[in-house]
């Protein structure tokens, strides 16, 4: 009886093996009709260009879009009134009209073509009051209708509009009328015919800042101009995004990809040279990898160092390409009381971190030489203050960053009374040097960090927690103040505007988390901020560095390369400090019969 | 039993209600501001003020509480405020029959294969088949899904390049026509049921051999023998169907499973599906999206325990409602 229940149950897994045996048959045979192995099926892949993303972008709408992903899109359809790049032997930005520059680069530093610009040129009045625009008139949107001076307008008005709570209001900061709250578009913006646009602003402004903040992306207003302020992030044109640059909008799949095309009629500068670029999602790091490895993807962003010997080890048709220094890692450390600061707002030195004395040993004695060769090896440079070396106008070269060096760690802290203890932890006046260090989860690399950084203060003597925070509550907790020590990083600008992280008024200065006061720093940011030519304020920011290296704020890590990796069939990349894709209209593909195997 | 039923799904209105107005405020208490992404250095502080007095979270609580539910009473749960001010409904909507489709596949290839093997491993009972079935099952019951997952990327994407490592379709699968577009999905459809699958299998197959051996022991199947039935019709029609009552509780259970998604999988693979939206949903803070999601699921919630309480009555007539 047995036997033949086992019969039966045999041939039924016989059949149902069978049954997957050939569903598993249909699928290999539909895979091997269109795949050469690598994921994209081959008649695609010569003219596609796939970038992985780790999230999709939010609106593809210049006013709106507020991530990385959805600038790097709206940059390659919507139109710009000037091209900017980045002169990497000064680190100053420069802004391109089709016959104007706002200053000559060194030669072989030109890279960008001005011809993507909309404005012809631009002059600035004598008072720095009152900038114009002479516009082309041969640039249209991609349905056909002239891009003229009223599409700048309307759009501003909308960059300015409180309910619309566009995130680049700022940029309108110095327009007539911001000084009384609310701009006077009539008066700040004038449009006298369509190829003259002219800005008026309410005080002196340096001609660089001028064109950075009068050359936000315009909509076309013939589409947009029915809509109500307060429609307009629910817009449905949201979705159908009407531009005049190098490529549109072909699909958008909400969360899984954005497909765009060239657009052949585009005279901003031309046509995309590749005639496909689709941004996938793939949220998952590894698999972002994988899919770099397989073919499946051209470009995959912020690769770990740990992980380029395995990939290029996997394929060598993949190369990985640095740019920087935007970014660095750093340890805070809370100048003031900040239980006395929130309960009271009366401002008290920090009990452990209130004294200069103390921070400067605190960073003589983190080995930060060793987190860089641990984890970020030849992507890492020691950072001294938060003015990137990349900034060669602005950098002090000749600051000697604090020596990792223990014995002078030691002898600074029992200068302050800081005393070696029974139980070999530091301190003064029956208080022991005890603390928690806290970080965000899901970093890699500050959690290397901060192990290197507890081992290193055990060894002088400090007792130092590590905890891990989930992101939102880590930045409220610091935007709170809530903090004593923690590890974060900062992204920098290209144009230097430090106010808002060290200024003295600790309301105004959002992002003091440290309460780190200093009244010079604050008058060395509000002359540079005066200075007509950018170059002129050099010596305030090499003052401005010599303080904040000697303070010690913060202890300051590293600075870290951006590592992107690339397939190399992808040809003529330039990365730039600006951007990943800053040059991506000008990209081409390798036809893949050269990397086939 | 339509009486039972209708009671039971008249008590669920209050507790459904009460389970959204608990959410309602829990995640209002939760530290992190929805706003948070605009407070960063060269954004103007009146953005997330403004962006604030859109969503409405300027209002005192009590306010806000009457105003989503006057909303929610008229079936209307709002706008996503992290995914572009869509409206949550369209949101869910998109996302739900990617996670239903795998989920689907997924429930059909657990309980299949799950008492498939749970039979076999107690009719086979302490054979080398048996022992083998078992040490497999718990291998792979024991082996996160994550990691498995990646694994079998690693081996059947990237070392043997046989199925795709993410997505839904083939870039360009559009041009495929309709057969080739859906022979397309289900071919990135095949290592996410596979590892979601061979991981339930295996728990199921150890409820179902457990159930099993404590059935095919009773008198009754005893008798069944006695009286000269055939092995097979002993064993499905008489043993499996009582064995089956606590598969069922799995069963019922599973259904919230249908519509919330598997989370992991769906990261891993890049699947657009609910999982994905309501994990996003609760790091953005996207009060709206947390409430409709915690609303769908904790309806299914009730709904699996009904569906499985009248399953019960279905398989075993002892049982009255």
């Amino acid at each position: 009886m047995m036997d033949s229940l086992s019969k039966r149950i045999s041939a039924s897994s016989r059949f149902f093996g069978s049954i997957f045996l050939a569903l598993m048959l249909l699928f290999l045979s539909s895979c091997g009709q269109k795949s050469s192995g690598n994921g994209k099926s081959s008649a695609a892949m010569d003219s596609t260009l796939v970038i992985a993303m780790l999230g999709d972008a939010d609106y593809l709408n210049p006013v709106l879009g507020s991530t990385v992903t959805s600038g790097n899109i709206i940059g390659l359809i919507y139109p710009s009134l000037l091209q900017s790049e980045f002169d990497t032997s000064t680190g100053l930005l420069n802004y391109l009209a089709l016959g104007k520059k706002l200053r000559e680069t060194a030669p072989g530093q030109a890279k960008k073509a001005p011809q993507g610009a909309i404005a012809r040129t631009w002059t600035m009045s004598a008072d720095h009051k009152t900038l114009t625009y002479i516009l082309r008139n041969d640039a249209f949107w991609h349905d056909g209708k002239p891009v003229v001076s009223g599409d700048f307008k309307f759009t501003y008005k909308l960059y300015g509009d409180p309910v619309i709570a566009s995130a680049r209001q700022q940029y309108l900061a110095e327009l007539v009328g911001a000084d009384k709250g609310q701009v006077d578009f009539d008066k700040a913006i004038e449009t006298p015919n369509d190829t003259t646009l002219i800005f008026h602003f309410y005080k002196p402004v340096p001609e660089h800042l001028a064109l950075f903040h009068t050359s936000l992306t315009p909509l076309p207003a013939h589409q947009w101009e029915n809509v109500k302020p307060a429609e307009v992030r629910h817009s449905e044109l949201n979705l159908h995004p009407l531009g005049a640059g190098p490529y549109h909008l072909k699909t958008w799949q909400q969360q899984q990809q954005i497909e765009l095309a060239s657009s052949p009629k585009s005279t901003l500068p031309k046509p995309g040279t590749i005639p496909l670029i689709t941004f996938k999602v793939v949220p998952d790091y590894t698999v972002r990898l994988t899919q770099l490895q397989t073919g499946a993807v051209d470009v995959v962003e912020n690769i770990k160092p740990e992980d380029f010997k395995g990939l290029q080890q996997a394929n060598p048709q993949i190369e990985v390409k640095t740019v920087g220094l935007r970014a660095y890692d750093y340890v805070g450390w809370s100048n003031i009381d900040q239980q006395e600061y929130r309960k009271s707002g009366r401002v008290k030195p920090h009990p452990l971190f209130g004294s200069t004395r103390v921070r400067l040993a605190l960073t003589h004695a983190i080995d930060r030489e060793s987190i860089i060769d641990g984890y970020l090896k030849q992507y890492g440079v020691l950072c001294n203050t938060d003015i990137s070396p990349s900034l060669k106008w602005a950098y002090h070269n000749r600051i000697v960053p604090h020596a990792f060096d223990q014995a002078q760690a030691k002898a600074l802290l029992a200068a302050e009374g800081w005393l070696l203890g029974a139980d070999g932890i530091l301190q003064k006046q029956g208080k022991k040097f005890s603390f928690t260090l806290y970080t965000n989860s899901g970093n890699a690399r500050r959690n290397y960090a901060s192990v290197v950084i507890q081992q290193n203060l055990r060894a002088i003597g400090i007792d130092c927690k590590l905890d891990v925070q989930e992101s939102n509550v880590f930045f409220e907790n610091l935007r709170e103040r809530k903090l004593d020590a923690w590890m974060a990083g900062w992204a920098i600008g290209l144009e230097i505007d430090p106010l808002d992280v060290w200024g003295s008024d600790l309301k105004k200065s959002r992002f003091n988390f440290t309460g780190y006061q200093n009244p010079r720093l604050d008058q060395l940011c509000e002359l540079a901020k005066q200075k007509m030519e950018v170059t002129g304020a050099k010596p305030y920011w090499l003052e401005y560095q010599e303080i904040l290296h000697r303070d010690q704020p913060v202890t300051f890590l590293y600075w870290m390369q951006e590592t992107q990796g690339f397939s190399k069939r992808i040809e003529g990349e330039e990365l730039n400090i600006s951007g990943t894709f800053y040059n991506i209209d000008d990209w081409r593909l390798r036809p893949s019969a050269h990397i086939a195997p | 039993m339509l009486r039972y039923i209708v009671q039971r799904l008249l008590i669920a209105i209050p507790l459904i209600f009460g389970v959204l107005t608990l959410t309602f405020f829990i995640i209002r208490l939760a530290p992190g501001d929805p706003a948070a992404f605009f407070i960063q250095p060269g954004i103007s502080p009146n953005v997330a003020d403004q962006i604030r007095a859109q969503y409405g979270l300027n209002d005192p609580l009590p306010v806000q509480y009457f105003k989503w539910l006057g909303n929610v009473l008229q079936g209307d749960f709002g706008r996503s405020f992290s995914r572009a001010q869509q409206p949550v409904v369209e949101v869910i909507a998109s996302a739900l029959p990617i996670t239903m489709t795998i989920a689907l596949l997924t429930l059909v290839a657990n309980f299949t294969f799950g008492i498939l093997i749970g039979i076999i491993s107690a009719v086979r009972q302490n054979t080398f088949l048996d022992r083998f079935l078992t040490v497999t099952a718990l291998f792979f019951y024991s082996m996160p899904e994550f990691w498995f997952a990646l694994m079998m990327i690693i081996l059947f994407a990237l070392k043997l390049p046989l199925f795709p490592t993410s997505g839904l379709n083939e870039i360009g699968a559009e041009g495929f026509g309709p057969v080739g577009f859906v022979l397309d999905r289900l071919w990135h459809l095949v290592l996410p049921v596979t590892v979601l699958s061979i991981n339930g299998a295996a728990g199921i197959a150890r409820y179902v051999r457990g159930s099993m051996l404590e059935v095919i022991r009773q008198d009754y199947i005893r008798t069944a023998r006695a009286k000269g039935l055939s092995e097979n019709v002993v064993i499905f029609r008489h043993a499996l169907r009582n064995a089956l009552l606590p598969v069922i509780t799995i069963m019922g259970s599973s259904l919230p499973f249908i519509f919330s998604g598997a989370l992991f999988i769906e990261v891993i693979f890049a699947f657009p599906g609910m999982g994905r939206v309501t994990v996003e949903a609760i790091f953005s803070r996207d009060y709206p999206l947390i409430i409709a999601n915690t609303f769908i699921s904790g309806s299914l919630i009730v709904l699996g325990n009904l569906f499985a309480d009248v399953l019960y009555a279905v398989a075993d007539p002892r049982i009255k409602l």
